[in-house]
């Protein structure tokens, strides 16, 4: 029993049979306790609730902005006795009757897209002031909120939820109804998990084929009537279009062919709020606002002479005769003017800073803040209006027979070929015309040809892939592949990683061999890193953090994963492992040469990285949180392999520290460090110092000087040749 | 705990002093422990909830005041706990099998030959459970919960000489109390 001793009792017990009892004390396992990790997680927040407020009074203006304001826990606070009689009153109603039903169609779902609110649904009336008060989320983000009708859409400030994140929104018990009752007993929590910033790419052969169409699910939905059309208006959620039929009616089409009519008739410039929960048009001399979610009309204001009508954001703008309105709270205020001899139709730009305006053969840019205004394209040539890319910092435009990409200074940044245009979320634009369908990235690469035939005024829907368009006087939807350009070195290896941790995922370790090589098989048996995750939190989802092309000779790509653990439905910690693939020759597969694991990590305790990119001259960090800009230009660092710190101060904008200056040099080894300096807009730090070896990327495989090795695959169009990737790889 | 393991905690103590929002990172630390030592002292989830609450609760109220003396935070963290348990140990009664908590296999292999005194392990543990309230708190505290006199002094606001004494007893007492206790031979 000496492996028992312990020297602090030596002078306690000095008999051995009172050694041994204490040595049977002991050597009784303690066994965990049954542990609601619900009551764990409740616990949790209602400290910090309290914690909040006791802090909040102290604290600068930013940082309540995102917090959870006190009024609505002073009721949990004052709680008990409240939520105790609530809870009798109510077992005393018809069941139903007084519950509060909260739901969110996006509760529990993975793979969320970026780009949309989170939309919280109420079954009855509620005070929008407490109730917006009452809600917090975590990880830490600015939010704005709108409503419509019962449903509460909650807006991160920053534009994009953060990729690779688990969110919690919280709804707290000071939410009170229309009524001003107290109805929830308990916090509810939504918790979802969001998409990475980019999509993985999916395994692909080696050689494409060359297929007549990457287009499916091409249908027609609905005639459309003669003479003048208005830009049909997508759904939120990318399931509807709203267009304007015979007799100017705003109908609706759902992509699976169910229709109907939302106004009757005299309908023009239909304007759908970006939210999805209302639409702008003019009406019988009027701009109204039809709530979709109530059938509810608004009259905002008489115009007459609108010829266009466009949202940014929360606001609502309108040109009508020689200006650009918007409205005020006594009535519409002029933002800008346009010179009465260039009148014609009119674009307003989706972030509200700009309008585009057509008069004859020119085609003009006005800054609606300073009033200026530009001309785009060459003095003396034609111009026609195009379209504007979904944050309103560039411009499409045709010019001769081309169509140009220009920023709103009017520089041209590419030029390819013409046709009517739609700039998606995802940073493609489709070029329609009468023969034939385009794909192209916004810089002119990738161009692909999708499809043959007629698919005029192309309309992209918020999530990228489906699309209206205009075929023989009628209305169609089609779903476009992801542009499909030449698998590059990193799409295969990323293709590798994909497949190599989803069989983990699946609990399917000779599926997962398969992708790795002798000294990759030895890295996982006997190299300390695991393959199947066991232990009390279960691996529940994966995501890369960062991927480089680090070498040609052999290629070599170098991945950073982070593998994400669930208890219950919460993540509560991670891990990453560094995963270096190679290939001997471009005909062959890579596999997974090396592997090392980093420690454990636990969730929930300040802000997290969730993605880096890194270029020859500038490194990306995303965050998962809003962070206090402040705290960024020296908490988050490159060092050289020295410990030398290189680069200029980092700058920082939604949510993505930014390291400029650099010239990494091939091949060699840096660490990016965020400290624990860097808060978050809740006022926590980084729980611990996060670090991240890197390697100097290949020059090689940059895209045109751009500084990004996320993507480098070259396109077939108009990119220079041969390819770079293509030319460096054995 | 390592000197950086202490560094550590020191600095979220810290931090938690300054800005009670820190303070999940020690209810993150120590939920668990101070849990399972609630629940061993109460055998009720629902009653191990209400305290463990209590505990936190009056934790996050009184970090301002919170002095480091050296000692790890935890051991402040069991001196509420004591307190909270001695505040509702009057009404609350062990309502659950007390086989249900304690695991009766042996730790290790060298009691692998003790295998076959299973129910004079599981008695032991029963044995405790009759003891008086402050000699189970300090066998719980240093048998259970490993934790070092000085650290079971702070927690039980009593001197480590007190706390000896107390082990000594309470050791003492099972001695005498199970009598059909012997080493295997």
């Amino acid at each position: 029993m000496s492996m028992h001793h312990d020297p602090e009792l030596d002078d306690v017990l000095q008999d051995d049979e009172l050694v041994r009892i204490a040595n049977l004390l002991k050597a009784t396992r303690r066994a965990e306790p049954p542990l609601d990790e619900a009551f764990r997680s409740a616990l949790r927040r209602q400290l910090m609730q309290q914690a909040w407020g006791a802090r909040e009074a102290r604290a600068p203006w930013w940082s309540r902005l995102a917090a959870p304001p006190s009024m609505a826990w002073v009721g949990a606070a004052a709680g008990v006795v409240l939520i105790a009689s609530v809870v009798v009153f109510m077992a005393y109603q018809q069941p139903g009757q007084n519950d509060l039903v909260i739901t969110s169609p996006i509760a529990d779902a993975h793979a969320v897209q970026l780009q949309q609110p989170i939309l919280v649904s109420f079954n009855q009336p509620m005070d929008h002031p407490s109730t917006e008060a009452a809600v917090q989320i975590e990880p830490a983000t600015y939010v704005s909120f709108s409503w419509s009708g019962n449903t509460l859409a909650v807006h991160p400030r920053s534009g994009n939820l953060a990729p690779n994140t688990q969110y919690e929104v919280t709804i707290g018990p000071g939410a009170r109804t229309r009524a001003g009752q107290l109805l929830l007993a308990r916090p509810k929590v939504i918790t979802f998990v969001t998409q990475p910033s980019s999509p993985v790419p999916s395994p692909r052969p080696t050689s494409l084929p060359t297929p007549t169409s990457l287009l499916n699910g091409e249908h027609r939905l609905a005639d459309l009537p003669a003479g003048i059309s208005y830009t049909p208006q997508w759904s939120a959620d990318s399931s509807t279009i709203y267009f304007v039929g015979d007799n100017g009616a705003l109908q609706a089409v759902h992509v699976n062919g169910r229709a109907g009519v939302v106004v009757p008739d005299g309908v023009s410039y239909p304007a759908i709020a970006p939210v999805g929960d209302r639409i702008a048009y003019v009406r019988g001399g009027k701009i109204e606002i039809l709530t979709l979610a109530t059938g509810s009309i608004a009259d905002l204001t008489s115009a007459t002479d609108v010829t266009a009508l466009s949202w940014a954001g929360d606001q609502l703008l309108w040109a009508a005769g020689n200006g650009i309105f918007k409205a005020g709270s006594d009535g519409p205020v002029q933002v800008a003017s346009i010179p009465r001899d260039f009148a014609g139709p009119v674009s307003i730009s989706p972030d509200g800073t700009h309008a585009a305006y057509q008069g004859g053969q020119s085609l003009m840019l006005l800054d609606l803040a300073t009033s200026t205004t530009i001309r785009l394209g060459a003095s003396g040539g034609t111009g026609a209006f195009l379209g504007w890319s979904p944050d309103g910092s560039r411009v499409l435009y045709k010019a001769g027979e081309s169509t140009v990409v220009a920023d709103t200074q009017g520089q041209p940044i590419a030029t390819f070929i013409s046709g009517d245009s739609s700039w998606s979320s995802q940073d493609v634009i489709l070029v329609g015309t009468d023969t034939e369908l385009y794909a192209v990235r916004p810089d002119g690469s990738e161009r692909t040809r999708l499809s043959a035939g007629t698919y005029r005024s192309p309309v992209w829907a918020p999530n990228g892939t489906t699309f209206a368009f205009v075929r023989g006087g009628a209305l169609w939807s089609a779903n476009a592949t992801p542009l499909p350009g030449e698998s590059s070195a990193l799409d295969l290896a990323a293709a590798v990683v994909s497949s190599f941790m989803t069989a983990r995922l699946n609990q399917q370790p000779i599926q997962a061999m398969t992708y790795l090589d002798d000294s990759g098989k030895q890295a996982y048996s006997t190299g300390g890193v695991a393959l199947l995750i066991r232990g009390d939190a279960r691996f529940s989802r994966y995501y890369v953090v960062t991927q480089e092309i680090t070498g040609s000779r052999p290629a070599t790509a170098r991945f950073v994963v982070r593998l994400v653990l669930t208890k219950g439905a919460r993540d509560v910690s991670e891990y990453e492992e560094t995963l270096i693939l190679q290939r001997e020759l471009s005909s062959q597969p890579f596999l997974i040469d090396q592997a090392t694991a980093g420690p454990t990590r636990d969730l929930g305790r300040g802000a997290v990285v969730v993605g880096v990119e890194v270029g020859v001259g500038t490194i990306k960090v995303a965050f998962d949180s809003d962070l206090v800009p402040e705290t960024v230009p020296d908490g988050v660092v490159l060092l050289d392999g020295s410990g030398k710190r290189v680069g200029g101060r980092s700058t920082y904008a939604n949510r993505t520290a930014t390291i400029t200056g650099l010239q990494l040099a091939a091949g060699a080894s840096y660490k990016l460090v965020v400290l624990t300096s860097v808060q978050d807009v809740s006022g926590r730090n980084v729980a611990s110092e996060y670090d991240l070896n890197l390697v100097g990327p290949d020059p090689v495989f940059q895209l045109g000087g751009q500084g990004t090795v996320v993507n480098p695959s070259p396109g077939p169009g108009i990119r220079p040749s041969p390819s770079p990737v293509r030319s460096h790889t054995p | 705990m390592s000197d950086l393991q202490r560094d550590d905690e020191r600095e979220l103590v810290e931090r938690a002093k300054r800005d009670p929002r820190e303070f999940g990172a020690l209810y993150d630390r120590h939920f668990q422990q101070i849990y399972r030592f609630v629940y061993s002292r109460v055998r009720e989830q629902t009653a191990a909830e209400d305290v463990t609450s209590e505990i936190f609760i009056k934790a996050l109220k009184a970090m301002p005041r919170y002095q480091d003396t050296g000692r790890p935070f935890a051991a402040w963290l069991y001196q509420i706990a004591v307190n909270a348990i001695a505040d509702r140990y009057r009404t609350l009664r062990p309502a659950q099998s007390l086989d249900d908590f304690h695991d009766l296999s042996v730790a290790g292999p060298a009691l692998e030959d003790l295998a076959s005194h299973r129910d004079e392990l599981r008695r032991i543990w029963a044995l405790v459970e009759q003891l008086p309230g402050q000699q189970k708190t300090a066998l719980v505290l240093k048998f259970q919960e490993d934790m070092k006199i000085e650290d079971i002094a702070l927690a039980m606001g009593k001197s480590a000489g007190a706390v000896k004494l107390l082990i000594h007893r309470g050791v003492s007492r099972l001695r005498q109390d199970a009598g059909a206790l012997r080493p295997v031979e």
